[in-house]
């Protein structure tokens, strides 16, 4: 049975830092792709992915196993260095959604279609124009949720992308349960109304 | 239940967390409202697309690079420690000399702080009595005298024993005295 994420921090409190290189294996593949999507850049996901952990690493010490988890705590911070990118973005250039789309095309458009030229010979039932359909929606998708305002954006991705509980989200955001479940449900909406023309068309 | 409120509901039915009662509610709203029903069934399709939305991978330098920091991070603030070590290694004789240094400031401090308590003393004691209009000859106060009074605030000591500060001119200072009141014919 794996050990939890407390006990792994225990561990690291005590020294070990094998403990932390296994939370930070744990962790690290959500924790990207929740910066990618918040961000909507995958280059700068990394660099702030390894801050989170370098800024845990350094707070390790002030981490109290049973009063908050540790995933709670990781996206929390997270979530505040996210928040300072997006500023000083908006500071030293407008922020276009186009450049969002793009680096999202960057995040699994090359992959798909490396995807798509090495299946297209071997399989038989390979129909491009499905595979194409289904890049588009994502690419849709992901541009719809990149225009909506980090407010609802965040719990968004948090709940629908990170698959997090309405309880994780609310100590993350620090929000009532009730302002997280109607913020969710708000932000699924405006995604619903952004999307609408396109899904209508299909 | 209306259309707005059954949006409200969306999420929750979704998630099949809508109590039995709203939920009879919602679903007779929705078996009767034809915009509601299509609104919902974008509302699912819209959730489940952002929900298949593709991982992504860490790049496989992840880690190294994050050691990488970490160990930087590390040698960062040892060697900031260190130059605060370093900092303060010196000679061993700077530090007595450094030691002699403050006692005898303090030493200077406490003994001058004596001498002004002293004579703020004899201020409390004393009071001040005009002398003009009267033919008591002007007496300066004899316990004060530049000689105990410390250089750097030689200002202040003229300021006691002479009268050259005009506000004090027609002052003098007497000793509280049942012997010198007599004399200065005030009391």
């Amino acid at each position: 049975m794996p050990e939890l994420d407390d006990e792994l921090m225990q561990r690291f409190q005590k020294g070990d830092e094998d403990a932390f290189n296994l939370l930070v294996r744990r962790h690290q593949k959500p924790l990207i792709n929740f910066i990618a999507r918040f961000t909507g850049d995958k280059d700068n996901a990394e660099d702030l992915a390894q801050e989170t952990f370098i800024r845990m690493f350094k707070a390790a010490n002030r981490y109290k196993p049973g009063r908050a988890q540790f995933k709670t705590w990781m996206y929390f911070i997270a979530k505040n260095l996210c928040k300072n990118e997006i500023r000083n973005r908006g500071r030293r250039e407008r922020y276009h959604v186009d450049n969002i789309v793009c680096n999202d095309n960057s995040i699994d458009g090359n992959d798909e279609d490396i995807d798509l030229i090495a299946s297209a010979p071997a399989d038989a039932a390979f129909q491009p124009e499905i595979a194409l359909e289904r890049k588009e929606l994502r690419n849709t998708v992901q541009k719809a949720i990149a225009e909506l305002p980090d407010q609802y954006r965040l719990p968004l991705v948090l709940r629908d992308i990170q698959g997090l509980s309405y309880d994780e989200i609310g100590n993350i955001l620090e929000l009532r349960s009730g302002t997280t479940k109607s913020r969710i449900n708000r932000a699924r909406l405006m995604l619903k109304d952004k999307l609408k023309s396109y899904m209508e068309l299909i | 239940m209306n259309c707005l409120q059954a949006e409200e509901h969306f999420s929750a039915h979704y998630e099949d967390t809508l109590d039995y009662q709203t939920l009879q509610r919602f679903e007779s709203h929705i078996d009767e409202c034809q915009g509601c029903e299509r609104e919902y069934s974008l509302f699912r399709e819209a959730v489940q697309a952002s929900q298949q939305l593709p991982q992504i991978e860490p790049s496989p330098s992840f880690t190294a690079t994050l050691q990488q920091r970490l160990t930087e991070e590390e040698l960062e603030t040892l060697s900031l420690w260190q130059r605060l070590q370093n900092f303060f290694i010196l000679p061993k004789w700077v530090y007595g000399f450094a030691i002699i240094l403050v006692l005898a400031s303090s030493a200077s401090f406490l003994y001058y702080d004596d001498l002004f308590q002293g004579s703020s003393q004899s201020d409390v004691e004393g009071e001040f009595i005009s002398t003009q209009g009267s033919d008591a000859p002007t007496q300066l106060p004899s316990e004060i005298d530049d000689r105990f009074l410390p250089r750097s605030f030689g200002s202040v000591g003229s300021a006691f024993t002479t009268s050259s500060r005009p506000m004090q001119r027609n002052y003098v200072l007497k000793r509280v005295s049942y012997t010198t009141t007599s004399t200065a014919g005030g009391l």
